[in-house]
């Protein structure tokens, strides 16, 4: 729809398309990525829901980066501090092999 | 100036179900020599540890809420700290992001619910009406952030 803000197509900005050898454009399809916490309404992340927090750990057991999981700026300093504080209670793991 | 906070530790598996039951009697006494209040306790039971806690694999797991005092607090972590069954321990105050979370949740609610009136229809949301499809899940091709 003309001047409507398209939302979900693309990503923006770095990486939304890439310059090919040729100086030709090659679009770059990426799905805009929304921060969960946000979409789901989910005021409280609390150290105790390992089941919400599992997600936002990866394999070697650190913390998913907000480019990846498109966490909100304001979640992901919530998300940081329940994840250290269910690290302490040995709920989530500080390291892995 | 009381405040709520939430405590949670771990006692040592080896630690029959009195001596778990001895923590918190400890602990309740302290609360109520010092003023506090006792909210609320949960066992959670026997648990596996994320990673080893001395030579401990895994532990039980007590939650208590208490009412009280920044000096309750303190009295009971140097108590916890010197108990040798309590293998962690963990007070985090929950009073201020509690009111965070409701007032957040009740400023969401009223600006639905003024959206709702302006567009016509009644206040709340009734039943059966918009309700997020659960299948388009799919849509997230990275993550899988809902499940695990």
């Amino acid at each position: 729809m003309e001047g409507r803000k398209s939302f979900g197509a693309k990503k923006t900005g770095r990486g939304a398309t890439t310059q090919g050898k040729d100086g030709q454009r090659r679009p770059m399809f990426r799905r805009r990525k929304v921060c969960k916490f946000c979409s789901d309404k989910i005021d409280d992340i609390n150290y105790k829901d390992t089941r919400l927090l599992l997600p936002f750990v990866p394999e070697r057991a650190k913390i998913l980066p907000r480019r990846i999981s498109g966490t909100c700026a304001l979640h992901q300093r919530k998300l940081r501090v329940a994840l250290m504080r269910a690290r302490q209670l040995a709920l989530i793991p500080y390291t892995a092999e | 100036m009381t405040r709520k906070y939430e405590l949670v530790y771990i006692v040592s598996p080896e630690a029959t179900d009195e001596q778990v039951a001895e923590v918190h009697t400890q602990v309740d006494a302290v609360v109520q020599r010092l003023g506090g209040q006792l909210e609320k306790t949960e066992n959670w039971g026997r648990r596996k540890l994320a990673y080893e806690i001395g030579r401990h694999k895994e532990g039980t797991y007590v939650l208590e809420v208490i009412q009280g005092t920044g000096e309750l607090m303190k009295e009971i972590d140097r108590r916890l700290k010197v108990l040798d069954s309590v293998i962690r321990h963990l007070t985090v105050r929950v009073d201020e992001t509690q009111a965070v979370i409701d007032r957040t949740k009740a400023r969401r609610s009223a600006t639905s619910q003024r959206r709702r009136v302006a567009r016509g229809l009644p206040a709340d949301r009734q039943p059966g009406e918009g309700q997020r499809n659960d299948a388009d899940d799919d849509r997230d091709d990275r993550f899988d952030m809902g499940g695990m």
